[in-house]
């Protein structure tokens, strides 16, 4: 019995209609894909992209040189040159190079970081044109840090009870 | 009459054919459109992951695991931080066993996806794909949140796991195009907690199951590309030293983590499907029958999560940093954190060989230490290598086009084989 | 274990076991230092084996049985001495507990600075504490904080994070000698310190650093460049001073960031003068990066090739009659090459002595008889003409402990020096009386032993009175069962060093001392026993500058400073036709005379062997990478011989060249200068000497060393009689000869009818050598 119905599914070729019903149905559901770059896909706090250096509320850089980040860097992506800062002899970078390259995005330097000031933000849309621009200075870091330091203290306090 | 010379035609199959996995380039000796030997040459993603971990402190390896199997991350990530945790004696607190046990199964469906979605795509089948990779995204949506990355998460640590599961998962923003109502059905999942998120995946998934198996199970193409092409007998698949799907297809029922049950596998409820013929129809069942029994390990993880909060990380600050608060307020702590971040902890002189059940198969970490602070030597055993060894003894016989299925089947990734 | 026979130990030894070990150890030694020497680590920040006991930072305790009983308080290891029978356990969970607990009391007061804190990764603190500390503190109160001290341009310091151990306060007691730092205050306000907010001055104050276990005292030059995980470390010699500490250079990117000691017991144990330490920093100012031309009086950049050419040529030109200054701490290697050079030319004037003014004995450097290690064991020294703790520093600190077993130290000199311990005589005349007053040693030497001194010495002994410090110079020399006589870079740089030098040397035989004559120059023995040192008919260092030549090749000299009479020296240099100077600066005097400048790499840059005091040569690879287009002066000198198609150019490396070095010892030559008549009127001697930071081309450039205390800026300083008689005035100004206006300073350590004018200043180049007459006016 079972021989013959096999041999009218297969006949009539019932496993193929039911696939490509399948196939048909998912052509009036909404459509699963987004409209890139106008819309984004959901994106946690905890993403981990593009670095920044962070300041404090008064303009203060936070990276105090500690050089930690770099100790920790497994792909060796950070080379920190340190001096005291000439105005006060303060512990600051001379350079805070970051080799996005490198860059295994690992998270361990924002983990390593005592003061906050290096993290991955959210930010994972970006490009270079020439070659070395994928070799960020302290300056282009800083600036980044600036720019979104609102996301980024957010995206941190929320996660905050975590770390 | 003369004497005609006759001689086998040799042809390269990968490392740029789009059938072929990865990097992978294999010689073909064709005899016709029949294969007579198959060589696989590999080396062309060699990284020296090994050999790289002896330069490194210990934790800062653990990225690179991610990158040897890049289907099945937190699988190898297991692997190296078991063997870790061996040698330095410690017990990731139960909570992150948990945590662990649920990512390895999410991994699982993470490797088995992407593996249906390719395989039926070298089998000529598209729409397995693009389902696939929809369930995937939502996977990697889980990743992301726990770990702030959705491929090379570095979330496992000797001693637990970086951070405990978020309270909330991210969602959806409006916009022109999904908004009100809309927008409600997208995020629908996302309301509450990753937990939540799981939860609803999980009683979502077999239904999804279900239609992958409706377009491929039964269909006429897929059986005669797949039903009996490369049949590995059980005695083969043992002595060729293959595990996980492939041995499993082949009929013997061998699972780690029922036999050898690590993280919190001694507590679930599943079972081990086992193929019949050994042939790639029979793996293709093994594997879509394991997303069904790895959906239902998640699920009891989710409950007992749901129900057990504790921590995750082991509070051993010679082996895992304090919290960031402690670090900043506290002598005792920002002195581990300095040298735990710089020097990395000494792992007592030893050796062990840890291993998981990766999807793939048996993924084994073996490690010496000398008492350093970096492994004296890292060996890795990755089953996409093992498996590829067996490739010339199984294809041979075979037609050119049953090779794209085995190499399918077969399920390798050359992250692993060429570490 | 512990049940070995008695009889088994030898009478001086005792039987103990340190966690179930059994060992033997030398009655008296401390519970520690049996557990070093077995190898079981117990923690400590106070103990230092080189420092006394001071037991006081009690993070050594450990538990302990004596006779079967256990003691039931906690022993330090580091104050208790070992006894028969005694049971020791290091890690039993008493003995972890009472660490833990240490620790917790040390951190209590630390401030949470180790990512600022310069000693973050290699700090001793830092590894106890993971070792043996908890993981979370329970101290929840306000922490102390201390003012900070300034202690000069060479360390800096944080005492807030001082945990009080005492290391730095006795390392300047007892092996500095100057007794700079102190505790103040007690209990949780005891705080170290200067007293009253001076710097450190002393020439070993840089060890203070090493001793520190925490970061309250780090390297200031170094402050916040770089941490210890990015060093490389490469070991190298000292080149400075003939000493030839041991040393490692600390690079990043082939530059070196400091330096730190190399322990090697025979030598500078585990300390480094500053002098060794500091100096890196004169490597990266005003080096010559690349080859210079001078063409119609105005200097070129030029390619290697054109600068060699020019160089070749002006040789080849300049014939036979070339003169070649070789600076003293040239190694063996470059040496023999010059050596090799100046032969090939024809030429005989060749030499390395920049600083002797007298040659009439023809001296040579020659190895110690009394060695380095045996010096802190002597009973006895006599100093001739030395500053001991500027001319060779960790000389000075072993004959200081040597003083502080008991043994006497007379010194003769023309300055009062501060030797930094009290001298049992000092006899202090003007330069040219001090012929006199070592030949009054000489002739109480002459009294009381069977050796008979050569003629002329006899001679000039025949006019000459003992008087009661030089007999009891003799006297505690003869008695000590070793005794030792140091002839000092003042008495070597003397004009009348020949005179000196025999009665120094009679006075040693004569009482069977050591002889030990301090080099002038890192290499000078080397160079000495490797012939860098006039041919037949060859003019020395002096001559050749007194009588012009057409042509000179300087090695590494750096005008006008190194030259013991610059002025003569300056004058012949700008007459000659050429002058082709390999260098690693290319200074402004030097810019003035030479005609090429070939840049060449400094010691820490090359592969070379040095020869120290001891006779001992020691190699040292490159460790760090030479600026710019500079390079190994054996690769510029066999690319010069090689050009000029000379023999003895044509190996292909540095193992090559080593294989047929020339080595012998020069003969010791019997001689003496005519004795100068003693000056009158107004014009008073003068006593050259080379500042302790300023007697290199390295030195003179390093930034902080010259900000240090020691180098003190050219100045006249002189006797308050003097200054009276002459109506100067201490902060005063003075003319000296006819132009040049010094600053003044009345200073008690020079006596009458001598005036101290340091040489090596931008200041006092070109005045009248050291024991010429110079008369002085006010200004």
């Amino acid at each position: 019995m079972s021989r013959i119905t096999s041999y009218f599914k297969s006949l009539l070729l019932i496993e193929m209609f039911k696939g490509m019903g399948l196939t048909l149905r998912y052509m009036f559901k909404p459509k699963y894909t987004m409209r890139f770059p106008m819309e984004h896909i959901p994106k946690s706090n905890r993403f981990r992209g593009l670095h920044a250096l962070r300041r404090y509320a008064n303009g203060e850089e936070r990276c105090i040189a500690c050089k930690l980040c770099e100790a920790v860097c497994p792909a060796l992506a950070i080379t920190i040159d340190s001096a005291p800062r000439e105005s006060d002899g303060q512990r600051r970078t001379t350079r805070y190079d970051i080799d996005l390259f490198k860059c295994i995005y690992c998270g361990f330097c924002e983990e390593s970081c005592p003061v906050d000031s290096i993290v991955e933000t959210s930010i994972h849309e970006y490009h270079f044109e020439q070659r070395g621009e994928n070799v960020v200075t302290k300056q282009q870091l800083l600036a980044i840090g600036d720019r979104y330091e609102q996301d980024i203290a957010a995206d941190r306090a929320q996660d905050a009870a975590y770390r | 009459m003369s004497a005609q010379e006759i001689r086998n035609y040799t042809m390269n199959f990968g490392p740029q054919h789009p059938a072929a996995h990865g990097v992978l380039r294999l010689v073909l000796e064709m005899d016709g459109e029949t294969v007579v030997k198959a060589d696989p040459h590999i080396g062309l993603l060699h990284r020296a992951t090994e050999k790289l971990a002896e330069s490194k402190p210990f934790n800062q390896s653990i990225g690179y695991m991610d990158r040897l199997d890049y289907v099945s991350m937190m699988c190898n990530e297991h692997g190296y931080v078991r063997a870790i945790e061996n040698l330095l004696g410690i017990e990731a607190p139960i909570r992150a066993q948990y945590i662990r046990t649920m990512f390895d199964e999410i991994t699982r469906i993470l490797n088995h996806l992407m593996w249906i979605g390719s395989n039926a795509l070298d089998l000529g089948a598209m729409a397995v794909f693009l389902y696939a990779f929809r369930e995937r995204e939502e996977l990697m949506d889980c990743y992301e949140a726990v770990s702030g990355a959705r491929m090379h998460a570095t979330y496992y640590r000797p001693g637990g796991v970086y951070r405990d599961l978020p309270s909330k998962m991210p969602q959806y923003n409006e916009s022109r195009w999904h908004k009100g109502a809309d927008l409600k059905r997208l995020n629908q999942w996302r309301e509450g907690s990753m937990l939540d998120f799981l939860d609803a995946f999980t009683d979502d998934f077999p239904s999804k199951v279900d239609e992958y198996e409706n377009l491929l199970t039964n269909n006429r193409i897929w059986k005669q590309r797949t039903v009996d092409i490369g049949i590995i007998s059980p005695e083969k698949a043992q002595a060729w030293g293959m595990t996980g799907p492939m041995l499993r297809g082949s009929g013997i029922e061998w699972d780690l983590r029922k036999k050898q049950p690590y993280a919190a596998y001694a507590d679930m409820d599943f079972d081990i499907p086992v193929g019949v013929h050994g042939d790639c129809y029979d793996r293709y069942l093994v594997r879509v029958e394991e997303m069904r029994q790895s959906n239902r390990i998640i699920k009891q993880c989710v409950k007992w999560l749901r129900e057990n909060p504790g921590p995750v990380m082991l509070s051993n600050f010679k082996v895992s940093p304090p919290s960031r608060e402690a670090m900043k307020n506290d002598m005792e702590a920002l002195i581990h954190h300095f040298k735990l971040f710089t020097e990395g902890y000494g792992v007592p002189a030893g050796e062990t060989y840890a291993a998981v059940e990766a999807p793939k198969g048996e993924f084994g970490v073996y490690l010496i230490s000398d008492g350093a602070n970096k492994p004296f030597r890292l060996k890795v055993r990755a089953p996409s290598f093992v498996h590829l060894s067996s490739m010339d003894d199984i294809v041979a016989g075979h037609m050119l086009p049953d090779v794209v299925a085995m190499i399918g089947t077969y399920d390798v990734v050359f992250g692993e084989v060429d570490r | 274990m512990s049940a070995q026979p008695a009889n088994n130990t030898p009478p001086d030894m005792v039987n103990i076991e340190i966690d179930g070990k059994a060992m033997q150890v030398p009655k008296g030694s401390m519970i520690i230092q049996a557990a070093d020497k077995a190898g079981i680590t117990i923690p400590r920040f106070c103990y230092h084996p080189k420092l006394a006991i001071a037991a006081n930072c009690r993070q050594c305790l450990v538990e302990v049985e004596m006779g079967g009983r256990p003691i039931p308080k906690p022993q330090p290891a580091c104050a208790t001495p070992v006894g028969e029978g005694m049971k020791v356990s290091t890690r039993s969970d008493k003995a972890l507990h009472w660490q833990r607990d240490v620790m917790e009391f040390l951190l209590i007061n630390h401030p949470l600075d180790c990512p600022i804190c310069d000693q973050g990764g290699e700090c001793e603190l830092q590894d106890v504490a993971l070792g043996y500390g908890r993981s979370v503190s329970r101290y929840t109160e306000r922490k102390r904080t201390v003012a900070d001290e300034n202690l000069g341009p060479l360390v800096a310091t944080e005492m807030t994070r001082c945990i009080q151990c005492t290391r730095c306060v006795r390392f300047m007691g007892e092996i500095a000698g100057t007794y700079e730092l102190g505790g103040m205050n007690r209990g949780e306000g005891l705080e170290i310190g200067t007293y009253i907010g001076k710097s450190i001055d002393s020439e070993l104050g840089g060890n203070i650093i090493d001793v520190c276990p925490v970061g309250a005292l780090t390297n200031k030059p170094f402050q916040f460049q770089a941490r210890a995980w990015e060093l490389i470390a490469r070991p190298s010699i000292g080149y400075h001073d003939a000493l030839g500490s041991n040393l490692w250079l600390h690079t990043r990117r082939g530059e070196v960031l400091r330096t730190v000691p190399r322990d090697n017991e025979s030598i500078n144990e585990c300390w480094l003068s500053d002098r060794d330490r500091y100096s890196h920093q004169g490597m990266y100012t005003e080096r010559l990066h690349v080859p210079m031309v001078k063409r119609d009086g105005t200097w070129h950049e030029v390619q290697w090739d054109v600068a060699l050419k020019a160089a070749v040529d002006a040789l080849r030109e300049a014939g036979k009659d070339i003169g070649f200054l070789v600076h003293p701490s040239t190694s063996n290697e470059e040496g023999d090459l010059l050596r090799r050079l100046a032969k090939g030319l024809g030429s005989a004037h060749i030499d390395h002595r920049l600083r002797t003014l007298d040659f009439a004995d023809a001296p040579v450097a020659r190895a110690f008889g009394t060695p380095v290690a045996e010096m802190d064991k002597v009973g006895a020294a006599l100093l001739v003409g030395s500053n001991l703790r500027h001319e060779l520093p960790l000389l000075g600190h072993r004959l200081r402990q040597a003083v502080r077993h008991g043994a006497a130290v007379h010194a003769v000199g023309s300055l009062k020096i501060d030797q930094g311990y009290a001298l049992a005589g000092e006899t202090t005349v003007a330069p040219q009386h001090l012929p006199s007053a070592v030949l009054a040693i000489a002739k109480a030497a002459s009294a009381k032993s069977e050796l008979t001194p050569s003629s002329a010495l006899a001679e000039a002994l025949s006019g000459v009175e003992a008087d009661a410090a030089a007999e009891a110079a003799f006297d505690a020399l003869s008695k000590a069962s070793q005794a030792v006589v140091v002839f000092g870079e003042m008495a070597a740089t003397h004009p009348q060093a020949s005179w000196l030098r025999a009665a120094a040397r009679y006075v040693a035989e004569a009482a069977q001392a050591g002889f030990n004559e301090l080099p002038l120059g890192a290499n000078a023995i080397g160079l000495a026993r490797g012939g860098v040192l006039p041919g037949e008919g060859g003019l020395d260092a002096r001559a050749m500058l007194a009588q012009p030549r057409d042509a000179y090749v300087l090695y590494g000299v750096d005008l006008p400073y190194d030259l013991a009479d610059d002025a003569t020296a300056m004058q012949a240099l700008l007459g000659a036709n050429t002058v082709v100077a390999f260098s690693a600066y290319a200074g402004r005097s030097l810019r003035d005379v030479a005609d090429v400048i070939l840049p060449l790499a400094l010691l820490p840059e090359t592969d070379a062997t040095l020869t120290n005091v001891d006779g001992v040569e020691q190699s040292l690879a490159a460790g760090a990478t030479a600026p710019g287009q500079a390079r190994a002066g054996w690769k510029v000198l066999r690319a010069v011989g090689g050009e000029l198609g000379i023999d003895g150019f044509a190996f292909d490396d540095f193992a090559g060249l080593r294989a047929d070095l020339h080595e012998a010892e020069a003969p010791q030559r019997e001689g003496l200068c005519p004795r100068e008549a003693a000056v009158g009127g107004n014009a008073l001697t003068r006593v050259a000497t080379m500042p302790i930071y300023r007697s290199d081309a390295v030195l003179r450039r390093a930034k902080a060393l010259n900000d240090h205390p020691l180098t003190r800026g050219a100045a006249v300083r002189l006797h308050a009689d003097d200054a009276a008689r002459l109506g100067l005035s201490d902060g005063g100004r003075a003319r000296v000869g006819d132009t040049r206006v010094l600053p003044v300073v009345v200073d008690t350590a020079v006596p009458v009818g001598a005036v101290w004018i340091e040489s090596a200043y931008a200041d006092t180049a070109s005045l009248p050598p050291y024991g010429a007459a110079l008369t002085l006016s006010k200004a």
